[in-house]
C-alpha cells in the first residue's frame, strides 16, 4: 500500500500524529515547496529588477564588514551541518541536514555575491581580513564539537546558539538595510527558521530523554555565550544599532536557550 | 483571512461551544502551497490574533487552525517544525508553548 | 579555477534542479504514477524490485555520507558550495528510493530490517573504502572515488535501469531521470576538479590508483550477485510477459541472458571508468574479476 504525504481526515495539519508531522517536515519533498515558493524568480537571493541604490563610503565600508562576518558564520554553518549528517542519529535528520547543508551554501553564494555588487574584487580576501576574532573562535569551537562526534553538543552550539544569533541579526538588519540587501537577507530568514526549529525541537526531545545531559550543554554554553553575545555588539555596532535594540536582540537570543532550560 | 462559519456541534458541550473557521491563504510563502493557509505573519501595529490564532515562540509566525483554539489543544508550527500545545496564560490569553 | 565553478552555482542549481526538470514532481515522478501491477501481484517481481531497490538505497546513504563528509575537507569555498549542493541532491535520491520501498509495500517500521535483509555485502563493502577517504579528509581520494567512480557507477547503472522501464514502468523511469540528470553534474564537478587538483598533488596518483582498482572489483561483485541469482527474466518467461526490447548501448536488453547483462554493464562501467580517469591523469586500473 503506497505512503504518501499526511492528510488528516479532519483536513486540519494540526490533527496529524507527531511521528507524520516530523516525517513530513523533515522530508526533502517538504523543502523543495516550501523554498519553491519563496526563490522563484529570485537571481542571487533578490529580484533582478530591485533597484541597488548606490551608498555612501561610510555606509558601504559597514556593509563590507558586516557581510564578511555573515560569510564567516554561513561558512561555520555549512561545515557544521555538513559534518553533521555523518553523526546524525537517523534518516529523517540525515535528510533534514542535508536541505540545511544547501540553504547554507545558498546564503554564502549570495552574500559573496552582494559583496562583489559592492565592488569587493576578491571577497574570500576581504573576508579573511575583516573576520571578527570571536566569531572566528566561535566557528572553530562548533567544529571541535562536530569532529568529536557529539551530537547533542553540535546541534545545540550549530542550530542553536549559531542560528538564533543569525535570525536576530538578519532580522533586525533587514529592516533597515538597502533594498537589494533587504531582499537577500529575508530570503535568507525563511530558512533560518527552519533550522533553528529543527535545533531546538530536536535538543528539547533528546533533554527531555536524558535530563542529565542538560549540565553538560550548559556548560557549553556558558563557554560560547561570550563569544555570540561579543560577535552580537560588533555587528549591532557596524549596522547601526543604538543600544536598546542591541540589549533587544541579546534578549531574544536568550529566550531561546532559556527555553530548553539551559539557565545560567 | 479568517471566517468564522458555524459552532461544532459533533462533540461535548465544550466543544459544541467552538466556533469553527474557513481558513484562506494570506500570501504566507515559506510552506508548501497545501499548507499555507494555516500560517501568516505577525504584522507588528494593529494585528490582533483571532480565536483560533497562536503565536509560535520559536520562529514568532501566527499558527492557524480551522477551531477555535483551547488550552491544552495541539498545533504545528511547520515553518520552525515545531510541536506546541495551547496555554491560557494568567491574563487570560492563549500562548503556545513548545512540546519536545 | 573560478569560472569553471561559476557553473557549478547554487544559484545555477536552484534554476536547473528545483525550478527545472524537478518541478511538478512528487518523489521524482509525476503526481499519480504508480508501479505496475505485476511488481504487486508476482511474488518473485515484487521481491527482486525490493532487493534492487534497497541497492539504489544503500549506494546513495553512501553518496550522501561521502559529498556532506568532503564539505570539510574541500580546499575552497567554491567546492564547498557545490558540494552542498550535492549533498541535497543525494539526500533526495535517498528519500525517493527509499519512497519506492514503501510504494513497493515495505512497511516504515521494517525499513531498517529490509535494508539489512537485501543489502548486498559487496556493495557495502564498495562504500567502506570511499567512506574511509572521507573520514581521513583526504578530498582528491574522496572526490575521485565519489564523483568519478560512486557517480560513474551509478550513471551507467541509472541509464540501464531508465532503458529497462521507460517503456513498462514510466513512474520508476521519471524517478530515475531526475536522478541521472543530478549525476551529470555530479560526474562533471569531479572531473573537472579533480583534473586540476592531481596536477599540483602528481603524489596522490598512486593511492588514488588502487582504491579505484579496490572500489570496481567490490562493484563488479555487486554486479555478480545481482544478475547472476536475478529470477525476473526467467520468472517472466514462464509467466509468458514479454521483457521490454530496450536498447542500451546498441544491445536489445530485451533478448539478453542476465550474465549477458551482467558482462554489458560491467564493460559499460568500466570503459568508462578507464576514459574519465585519462582524462584526469590517472591511470586506470583494470579490477579482478569475481
Amino acid at each position: 500500500m503506497p505512503v504518501r504525504a499526511p492528510e488528516p481526515s479532519s483536513g486540519d495539519i494540526h490533527d496529524l500524529e507527531p511521528q507524520q508531522f516530523l516525517e513530513e517536515v523533515h522530508s526533502f519533498e517538504f523543502w523543495f515547496q516550501a523554498v519553491e515558493g519563496y526563490l522563484s524568480g529570485l537571481t542571487w537571493g533578490h529580484r533582478p529588477d530591485t533597484p541597488d541604490e548606490p551608498l555612501v563610503p561610510a555606509d558601504r565600508e559597514r556593509l563590507i564588514s558586516v557581510l564578511c562576518n555573515y560569510c564567516v558564520g554561513e561558512t561555520a554553518a555549512l561545515e557544521g551541518s555538513s559534518g553533521l549528517i555523518a553523526i546524525a542519529p537517523n534518516r529523517l535528520s540525515k535528510i533534514f541536514l542535508s536541505t540545511q547543508v544547501a540553504d547554507e551554501g545558498r546564503h554564502l553564494e549570495v552574500f559573496v555575491r552582494r559583496l562583489r555588487d559592492l565592488g569587493v574584487a576578491d571577497p574570500e580576501a576581504e573576508i579573511e581580513r575583516r573576520a571578527s576574532r570571536s566569531l572566528l573562535l566561535f566557528k572553530r569551537r562548533l567544529l571541535e564539537l562536530v569532529a568529536s562526534k557529539d551530537w547533542e553538543a553540535a546541534i545545540f552550539a550549530q542550530n542553536v546558539i549559531l542560528e538564533s544569533l543569525e535570525f536576530v541579526v538578519f532580522t533586525s538588519h533587514a529592516e533597515d538595510a538597502d533594498p537589494v540587501t533587504a531582499e537577500v537577507l529575508k530570503a535568507v530568514i525563511k530558512d533560518e527558521r527552519r533550522h533553528i526549529g529543527f535545533g531546538e525541537n530536536e535538543l528539547g526531545r533528546r533533554l527531555a530523554d536524558s535530563p542529565h545531559s542538560r549540565a553538560r550543554i550548559a556548560q557549553i554554553r556558558k563557554e560560547l555565550d561570550h563569544l555570540v553575545l561579543d560577535t552580537l555588539e560588533e555587528t549591532s555596532g557596524n549596522i547601526g544599532l543604538d543600544r536598546s535594540e542591541h540589549d533587544r536582540l541579546g534578549r531574544v537570543y536568550l529566550e531561546s536557550v532559556e527555553r530548553l532550560g539551559l539557565l545560567r | 483571512m479568517t471566517k468564522p462559519v458555524q459552532s461544532d456541534t459533533t462533540s461535548t458541550e465544550d466543544e459544541r461551544a467552538r466556533q469553527r473557521f474557513i481558513l484562506e491563504d494570506t500570501g504566507f510563502d515559506e510552506v508548501p502551497k497545501k499548507y499555507r493557509k494555516f500560517y501568516r505573519k505577525w504584522k507588528a501595529t494593529g494585528d490582533a490574533l483571532a480565536p483560533n490564532e497562536v503565536i509560535c515562540p520559536v520562529c514568532k509566525v501566527v499558527i492557524r487552525s480551522s477551531r477555535e483554539l483551547r488550552p491544552g489543544d495541539r498545533v504545528y508550527c511547520m515553518p520552525c517544525m515545531s510541536r506546541l500545545i495551547v496555554v491560557r496564560t494568567d491574563a487570560g490569553t492563549l500562548e503556545a508553548h513548545v512540546a519536545y | 579555477m573560478a569560472d569553471f565553478l561559476s557553473a557549478y552555482s547554487i544559484q545555477r542549481w536552484l534554476e536547473s534542479c528545483p525550478q527545472g526538470y524537478l518541478v511538478n514532481t512528487e518523489y521524482g515522478h509525476e503526481t499519480g504514477e504508480e508501479e505496475p501491477e505485476l511488481l504487486y501481484s508476482n511474488e518473485v517481481i515484487h521481491e527482486d524490485a525490493i532487493r534492487t531497490t534497497v541497492q539504489l538505497v544503500v549506494g546513495e546513504r553512501c553518496a550522501l555520507a561521502a559529498s556532506s563528509g568532503l564539505i570539510n575537507a574541500a580546499p575552497d569555498e567554491a567546492s564547498k558550495r557545490f558540494l552542498a549542493t550535492q549533498t541535497l541532491d543525494e539526500a533526495r535520491h535517498v528519500e525517493v528510493f527509499t519512497q519506492r520501498l514503501y510504494d513497493l509495500g515495505v512497511r516504515k517500521d521494517e525499513l531498517t530490517d529490509v535494508i539489512n535483509r537485501y543489502a548486498n555485502p559487496n556493495l557495502v563493502k564498495f562504500a567502506e573504502i570511499l567512506l574511509e577517504k572521507v573520514d581521513k579528509k583526504d578530498f582528491i581520494a574522496g572526490v575521485v572515488g565519489q564523483n568519478i567512480v560512486l557517480e560513474g557507477l551509478a550513471f551507467s547503472v541509472f541509464e540501464m535501469m531508465h532503458a529497462m522501464n521507460a517503456d513498462m514502468n514510466a513512474k520508476f523511469a521519471h524517478t530515475l531521470s531526475g536522478t541521472i540528470a543530478d549525476e551529470r553534474r555530479h560526474v562533471g564537478f569531479g572531473e573537472n576538479r579533480i583534473g586540476s587538483l592531481i596536477k599540483t598533488h602528481p603524489e596522490k596518483k598512486s593511492e588514488v590508483e588502487r582504491m579505484q582498482k579496490d572500489m570496481s572489483y567490490f562493484m563488479l561483485a555487486t554486479f555478480a550477485d545481482g544478475f547472476r541469482n536475478n529470477e525476473t527474466a526467467a520468472e517472466l518467461d514462464r509467466i509468458g510477459e514479454g521483457r521490454a526490447h530496450a536498447d542500451f548501448h546498441g544491445k536489445d536488453l530485451g533478448v539478453m541472458s542476465p550474465e549477458e547483462m551482467e558482462g554489458l554493464l560491467a564493460d559499460t562501467v568500466l570503459k568508462e571508468f578507464k576514459v574519465r580517469l585519462e582524462r584526469v591523469g590517472i591511470e586506470y586500473q583494470t579490477p579482478s574479476r569475481p
